[in-house]
């Protein structure tokens, strides 16, 4: 399509663009290059050289040749392998905690209106507009010890056992929770709203009771839903850096505040480097699910 | 057991309990930190158990903003955000024109390409970027920091301002051509008032995504370069006096959130969903 073409039979006005004109490709391509350029020399290329540097290495006569000792070197290192499984661990119940909590509070967002809905949806969306570095913050304040939290139960249930999740292993998975719920409603709740109260309604109509239309209709239309927020969450929980960093245990710790650790405090940018590429093979897949499910719904948008 | 849940599912939808056992949940839960940092802000004691302050005072106002590292700290936020904005919009705005308005192959498979930056985790990335301006001696330095942040601009920077641009109707904009308007001055007069709002609401949630930006200026920017957010982690980690940390969190994020209410309303509501692919 020209930007001329649908001005049907008018004669074409006497300026400088109906003389000369670039062929729109060329300068569409134009236009985009500098950003893929940004892209490619920020992130892939970065990432490409990192797994080309640790799966080579020089051998005594000075040639490249390939090989994996970095690797066997990372998986004969306990530490590096607790903290591995330890990251892994975590990323498991932040997504679990996170698609717990919120599918319900995105289903009744879905089906009931009014004032209560309007604020529970205000609520959820709250921490989006909290930078994560003042949440943290607010966070260590809250639950930590002789923090409100801790103050609450012992005035309103005069609960004393309390033991606080800062610097533990849990402390991580609330603040990273309290980060992405948020988004996780998000996106449930715009993949419940694509799903037509008159699909439902016929569903009644037929005889299915609540249970039946949720499982037989409300689901299979929200798989790609699901399958994004899972994946997202799992990207996003397991390369973060600041909340393990900040309200995580000091050993084990989570990849993120660990590869800065070599990085930064042992000085071995090339050890980083084999850790970072572990953590991108580990997340290929759920990379692709979900460049995959977002891409299929982005094209089905286009046409 | 199937019969039961649906009848749990019909109650809870039915009744407003369910709602209102929600609300305070999360009331407590998600206002409830935010709460206890603006009244850490304004108190002296705080002794335990009690649920307020146990002496009010505003006297660490003065000295929060008197810290040589606080007053450094964002003044390198303003300026290092200011140029990261400025250069993610010189890079991305005329791709976000393209994307929308012409025709080339290959145009949406490019359009999504950008998710790549969503696809990494993220910390992981910004270790392999580290390692070449270690190489580079990038690190350390403004450039460095700049660049780091960059990578987190380019998704929204493209996808907001496209979707902007998709959405300006042709017909305005033939019809100014037609009485003899040049392109230019249609752009300028006609597209570009429409898609304000749009590009002003991604120019401010890059800003302030970027003012933010914790964990690539640190891996990056320290020693030599401390963003605010890196002098906060400072303050966190000493854990000298609370009201520091309290006072500068009540600062900054109050006109951030200001800024951010009025970006979401300019954007239609699903514009940020979009950014992750819904």
């Amino acid at each position: 399509m020209t930007v001329t073409g649908s001005r049907g039979s008018l004669p074409e006005p006497a300026t400088v663009r109906g003389r000369f004109r670039i062929p729109q490709s060329v300068l569409g391509y134009a236009l985009i290059l500098l950003p893929l350029v940004v892209m490619g020399t920020l992130i892939l290329y970065p990432a490409f050289l990192s797994i080309a540097d640790t799966v080579t290495e020089h051998s005594p006569g000075g040639s490249l040749q390939v090989s994996l000792a970095d690797y066997v070197e990372f998986f004969n290192t306990p530490l590096a392998v607790r903290n591995l499984a330890f990251s892994l661990r975590i990323t498991a119940v932040t997504v679990a905690v996170l698609f717990l909590a919120g599918f319900p509070i995105s289903l009744y967002l879905r089906f009931t209106h009014g004032r209560l809905g309007n604020l529970i949806q205000m609520l959820a969306l709250f921490p989006l507009f909290v930078p994560g570095i003042i949440a943290a913050y607010a966070l260590i304040r809250f639950i930590g010890d002789n923090g409100w939290l801790e103050r609450f139960l012992h005035l309103l249930f005069g609960y004393e056992g309390f033991t606080s999740p800062y610097l533990r292993p849990a402390g991580i998975v609330v603040g990273l929770a309290w980060e992405g719920i948020s988004i996780t409603v998000l996106i449930l709740t715009a993949g419940l709203s694509q799903i037509p109260d008159s699909l439902l309604e016929t569903a009644t109509d037929v005889g299915a009771n609540r249970w039946q239309s949720f499982w037989r209709i409300t689901m299979p239309l929200m798989k790609r839903s699901v399958l994004i927020v899972l994946t997202l969450n799992f990207l996003t929980v397991f390369g973060s850096f600041t909340i393990p960093y900040l309200l995580g245990p000091a050993s084990p710790e989570m990849m993120g505040p660990y590869m800065r650790r070599t990085f930064y405090d042992a000085n071995l940018p090339s050890r980083a480097q084999v850790q970072a590429v572990i953590t991108f093979l580990i997340s290929a897949v759920i990379s692709l699910l979900y460049v995959r499910s977002v891409v299929s719904q982005k094209v089905e948008e286009e046409s | 057991m199937r019969s039961m849940v649906g009848r749990s599912l019909r109650l809870v939808a039915g009744r407003p309990w369910f709602g209102i056992c929600l609300l305070l949940l999360l009331a407590l839960v998600i206002l409830g930190p935010m709460l206890n940092v603006f009244l850490w802000a304004f108190t002296r004691n705080w002794a335990y158990p009690s649920l307020l302050p146990t002496v009010w005072s505003i006297e660490f106002w003065d000295d929060t903003f008197a810290r040589a590292d606080i007053l450094e700290g964002f003044i390198a936020s303003v300026w290092i955000s200011l140029i990261v904005t400025g250069l993610s919009a010189v890079i991305c705005l005329p791709a976000a024109y393209a994307f929308a308005r012409m025709q080339f192959p290959g145009r949406t498979f490019l359009l999504l390409s950008f998710l790549a930056t969503n696809a990494f985790p993220r910390f992981g990335l910004y270790i392999t970027i580290a390692v070449i301006f270690f190489r580079l001696r990038l690190i350390g330095t403004v450039p460095g920091v700049v660049l780091i942040q960059l990578v987190n601009t380019l998704l929204f920077m493209i996808w907001i301002p496209t979707a902007a641009f998709q959405g300006v109707d042709r017909a305005l904009e033939e019809a100014a051509l037609d009485v003899g308007a040049s392109p230019l001055r249609v752009f300028l007069q006609v597209t570009l008032p429409l898609v304000a709002p749009a590009l002003a609401a991604a120019l401010l949630l890059t800003f302030i995504g970027t003012f933010y930006e914790t964990q690539g200026a640190l891996l990056v920017g320290v020693p030599e370069v401390r963003t605010l957010p890196v002098v906060m982690i400072r303050l966190i980690n000493n854990q000298v006096i609370v009201q520091y940390g309290a006072i500068l969190s009540v600062a900054l994020w109050v006109p951030s959130l200001l800024l951010l209410i009025f970006a979401q309303r300019v954007l239609r509501g699903n514009t940020i969903a979009s950014g992750f692919g819904v």
